[in-house]
């Protein structure tokens, strides 16, 4: 596998508070990432450090095994639209594609027009008067038509409703798999970008706490369903990260991968294996991550 | 399926070029509405003249309408068009200079139109209502081409005011921005101080008015290559 970012030791600070903590990972090429974690957790710094529209305090990276910032040769070859990225004054959407296709060498304007439709973006109002969901389609759709060998997505989906997200999951994908390319998505609608992103970076205060493909991540955990009484049976001795039931149904996530044992256990007591809700276990490792920071903060007082 | 390959990308000039483009490619803001705003002004005058029976030369100053703009439209280019420039991957540099460059254009449009304005106004004995909007003796006094510099430079130092003001609110703040422009006026207040202590009013006003239109128009220019040089620097560190 070929990385086209690496990031070493990458600390940003403002004043006190540090909004990225010593992180370094690597990005491989064609790749779709899920950059999650809660809010101010630092998935917008990091993404903006990346594409030198911000600075780091302290720390290296590399995109395309240069510096990005001020490269000419880097920066055209990657798209950050933020989720409040601002547009001239009196812009309307055609002035921000025209634009777009001015600075970015793959621009493609069929595919823009199309997502002009499916999104019905108004072409004939100014920016700054359209709604949010709108808004976010404007980034939405310079992001995707400017096919840009790596491309940032930065919370696109804010204010489209459930019709316009998987418009975008779909031509996503569809794109994505004509023209293979390296996609980073912050996101916390984990569940719905779940099926989309083959690599999760989990970042926490300001940390990575998860790197992985979204298969492992899916592999530490189990759901099973079925009786009460045998669900809890199983469940006795490991850690539950959700539980939910219906009469005498329950579905009972839980840590760990299953050894042939607790397989032969499952078949024996007549329980169901069901996929695991990524939102849930992202979740809880987030959780867990915080209380795992409390507790060394405990030890060392 | 076609692999995205790292296509050829414009050169360096051509970002910049594309940078102007970019400021064009709604060319309400850099054209249209400076000339709208210079003829709704040439109008009113004109109204205005007619209703002034006084038949001596009357002048407008309706001109500096458009500086008022130009400062806006500097602000702008600052706060709105370089974060959109980030987005479209743009470096820092190839902002400043393409940004300088539109305004540059703008500001030679409107030395122009005006000076343009100042032919027919003298022709025509001031629109055959002895009232002067673009044509004054002290500008014309090295000719067509110093009234044009004239324009040219005034443009220039509004536009720049307006990008370095904003520039420096984004960088320090509020308080940054009120710290220097307090210390200017301090400067210039220390400058005043200064001749009067000397008693050097007279000889100071004289050399002005004896510098000539050209000559002021280049200091005016002086000053905005110096401003145009801490913009550069302050803009390449500054996070949109």
């Amino acid at each position: 596998m070929t990385s086209v970012i690496e990031v070493e030791n990458l600390t940003k600070r403002y004043g006190d508070v540090i909004a990225v903590d010593d992180v370094g990972f690597q990005i491989e090429k064609d790749v779709i990432y899920g950059l999650l974690g809660r809010n101010g957790a630092g998935k917008t710094t990091v993404m903006s450090i990346l594409t030198a529209q911000n600075f780091a305090s302290r720390g290296r990276v590399r995109v395309f095994g240069e510096a990005p910032y001020e490269n000419a040769r880097v920066l055209p070859r990657m798209c950050f639209v933020r989720e409040s990225q601002k547009y001239p004054d009196d812009a309307k959407a055609p002035h921000a594609f025209r634009t777009a296709s001015l600075f970015f060498p793959n621009w493609d304007q069929e595919l823009c027009d199309r997502l002009v439709a499916d999104f019905q973006l108004p072409m004939n109002r100014r920016i700054k008067k359209l709604s949010r969901g709108q808004l976010s389609a404007v980034g939405v759709i310079i992001g995707l038509a400017s096919r840009a060998e790596i491309t940032f997505f930065d919370e696109p989906y804010l204010g489209l409703d459930a019709v316009a997200r998987q418009v975008f999951y779909d031509r996503l994908i569809e794109d994505y798999a004509e023209h293979p390319r390296t996609i980073i998505l912050s996101s916390h609608l984990i569940d719905e970008v779940a099926n989309l992103i083959e690599r999760v970076l989990v970042i926490d205060q300001g940390r990575i706490i998860m790197d992985e493909t979204t298969d492992d991540v899916r592999g530490r955990a189990t759901t099973v369903v079925g009786d009460a009484t045998a669900v809890e049976s199983f469940a006795a001795g490991r850690e539950v990260i959700h539980r939910e039931s219906l009469g005498r149904v329950v579905s009972a996530t839980v840590l760990g991968t299953l050894t042939d044992d607790d397989r032969r256990l499952l078949a024996t007591s007549g329980l169901d294996v069901a996929p695991v809700s990524l939102q849930q276990l992202i979740v809880r490792m987030t959780q867990r991550a915080a209380d795992g920071r409390t507790q060394n903060e405990g030890a060392l007082r | 399926m076609t692999a995205i390959s790292p296509a050829a990308t414009a050169t360096p000039r051509g970002r910049i070029l594309n940078v102007v483009r970019m400021q064009y490619v709604n060319r309400m803001t850099f054209v249209w509405i400076p000339l709208l705003i210079l003829g709704a002004v040439l109008v009113f005058s004109v109204v205005i003249w007619v209703m002034i029976p006084y038949g001596g030369p009357k002048y407008s100053a309706g001109s500096q309408a458009l500086i008022w703009y130009l400062l806006a439209v500097g602000i702008q280019s600052l706060t709105l068009t370089f974060p959109f420039s980030q987005a479209m991957s743009v470096t820092r540099r190839e902002f400043f200079f393409g940004t300088y460059l539109t305004a540059a254009t703008t500001a030679a449009l409107l030395a122009v139109v005006t000076t343009v304005g100042g032919f027919i106004e003298s022709a025509t004995g001031g629109w055959g209502l002895n009232g002067w909007m673009f044509y004054t003796a002290w500008t014309w006094d090295s000719g067509p081409l110093g009234a044009a510099l004239s324009v040219f430079a005034l443009a220039m130092l509004t536009f720049t005011a307006g990008f370095w003001g904003a520039t420096i609110y984004k960088r320090f703040g509020g308080l940054g921005l009120t710290l220097v422009l307090v210390g200017i006026g301090a400067l210039l207040i220390a400058g005043l101080w200064v001749i009067g202590r000397l008693n050097a009013w007279v000889a100071v006003f004289g050399w002005l008015a004896s510098l000539g239109v050209v000559p002021l128009s280049l200091v005016v220019l002086g000053i905005v290559v110096v401003l145009g040089a801490t913009e550069f620097w302050m803009l390449r560190r500054l996070v949109p």
